[in-house]
């Protein structure tokens, strides 16, 4: 997922080391800060959830692939070998790197299912969808 | 021209352009407004002191914008109804700031709140809603050939107005994505099997009308309407839809923009402007503005990184914000699906 924990705590202390340009007043170095700050306390949720997110998803993901077979043909057999996987490297890069695969095969099986008219698998992709946003979710301050 | 503080070289752009001494006094830069960097300052001239507003091209924008379509519309709607800050003066080859700019008049003793603030307009969150979807209404309601923005040129035919912007966003998907979005994905596709009736009418789009993006008195009354830098010619329905986004509602979804309930907001609007809205049309601007959010969302994500990783602003949106857009486009498809 963009931007990554590395990718964010990289701009924070990026961030954290540029002196203000001089026509910087003080509201907006404290405005800057303050997002900066931010950023540090959603990267900690990250840090804490991104892998499990990640497994959790690519689980759901190959789920729905196994129970699509009729599809299968016409995506070259990919959703069958797909939904054979699991992921055995768990840190982030490697999880991230199957994720986006999976998420390129699940978007190719959308299409087909569209193409195909068929209101009873789109309905479980989108369910899916809710169920990948959800375990995304990040929390601003007060858990919203 | 590089020598000189910010505020000097102003001073020398503002005295040639004026034809008389100009010093700058209290520059500093401002939060906000992502897609340029906002300055304030006190221009002295012989004639007094000009209480004004620097809005410059930033080495790396958040959106691709026209510092030009938001000068104009600014001098479309500035004392017209609509409380658009009065533009001042517009460069566009950068001369001593060396980046595109423009002066602007600044409006001083207005509070801007954040979309992601809880009840950000308590006690007066109807009396703002009034006035906010009013403005908005009569933004809708004027003729944009008769107004200055008509310089752009180029406006869409009535049926072309949902394509063109559709084209554009999900362009920018295509260019910018860094990890693949099935969601906004399938967002953009039913936008395509099922496309609105012709616009009504050809209006003036601010293009990012939305709570945070304008300036109130505390009281309930708007006293500036902000960030007119995607301002274009289209269908009067998709400001409505991007004003009325649950990424702009507080965390409260009883209530659009924080303010009034959805059924309040479109008969303000449509008290405003003249117009009705149609509730199946309507349906697939609301889900075109997340589909625009989002691109904006997966285009500041690149730039964070092409950019240095240096505008936490970047990072925000292309993070938190893209998360919460997704949330937002999951139910919207839910809801499409059933």
């Amino acid at each position: 997922m963009t931007p990554s924990v590395r990718e964010v705590l990289t701009g924070c202390t990026v961030a954290l080391m540029t002196p203000p340009s001089a026509d910087a007043g003080p509201d907006y170095a404290a405005s800057r800060a303050g997002m900066v700050s931010m950023m540090l306390g959603l990267a900690t949720q990250e840090a804490e959830h991104a892998a499990g997110a990640a497994i959790a998803e690519n689980a759901d993901i190959r789920g729905v692939f196994a129970q699509c077979g009729g599809y299968d043909a016409a995506l070259g057999g990919r959703l069958s070998a797909a939904a054979g996987e699991a992921d055995l490297a768990l840190d982030t890069p490697t999880l991230d790197a199957v994720n986006a695969r999976l998420r390129r095969l699940l978007i190719e099986l959308h299409e087909a299912v569209e193409a195909a008219d068929d209101a009873e698998t789109n309905r479980a992709i989108v369910a899916l969808y809710g169920r990948m946003a959800q375990g995304r979710r990040m929390a601003l301050g007060g858990g919203r | 021209m590089s020598g000189g503080s910010l505020a000097e070289r102003l001073g020398v752009y503002l005295s040639r352009a004026w034809n008389e001494p100009v010093t700058i006094e209290k520059l500093a830069r401002i939060s906000g407004g992502a897609s340029r960097e906002t300055y304030k300052f006190d221009a002295v001239t012989p004639g007094g002191l000009r209480p004004l507003i620097l809005r410059r091209d930033p080495p790396a924008s958040l959106i691709e914008t026209d510092r030009r379509s938001e000068f104009l519309a600014l001098k479309s709607f500035h004392g017209k109804g609509v409380a658009a800050p009065e533009p001042v003066i517009l460069e566009l080859e950068g001369a001593e700031l060396e980046r595109p700019f423009f002066v602007m008049a600044r409006i001083d003793g207005g509070a801007a709140s954040s979309p992601f603030a809880p009840d950000a307009y308590a006690p007066h969150a109807a009396k703002l809603g009034e006035d906010f979807f009013g403005t908005l209404g009569r933004i809708a309601a004027a003729d944009p050939a008769t107004l200055p923005i008509a310089e752009l040129g180029d406006p869409p035919t009535l049926d072309q107005c949902w394509r063109r912007e559709l084209d554009y966003w999900s362009g920018v998907i295509d260019a910018d994505e860094l990890h693949p979005q099935p969601i906004v994905r399938a967002a953009i596709r039913w936008l395509r099997r099922n496309p609105p009736p012709p616009a009504q009418k050809l209006s003036v789009v601010h293009g990012d009308y939305r709570s945070g993006n304008f300036l109130h008195d505390g009281q309930g009354k708007m006293i500036a309407v902000l960030d007119w830098e995607m301002t274009h010619i289209g269908d009067p329905l998709e400001d409505l839809g991007w004003a009325m986004d649950p990424l702009w509602r507080h965390f409260d979804m009883g209530r659009v923009a924080g303010m009034v309930t959805k059924a309040e907001a479109i008969a303000i609007w449509e008290r405003a402007s003249g117009l009705k809205v149609d509730l199946k049309a309507f349906v697939w601007w609301e889900l075109f503005a997340s589909v625009k959010g989002q691109a904006i969302w997966i285009s500041s994500a690149k730039e964070y990184r092409d950019g240095g990783y240096k505008e936490p602003i970047l990072c925000f949106s292309g993070w938190y914000t893209a998360r919460r857009q997704d949330e937002i486009l999951a139910e919207r498809l839910a809801e499409l699906a059933a």
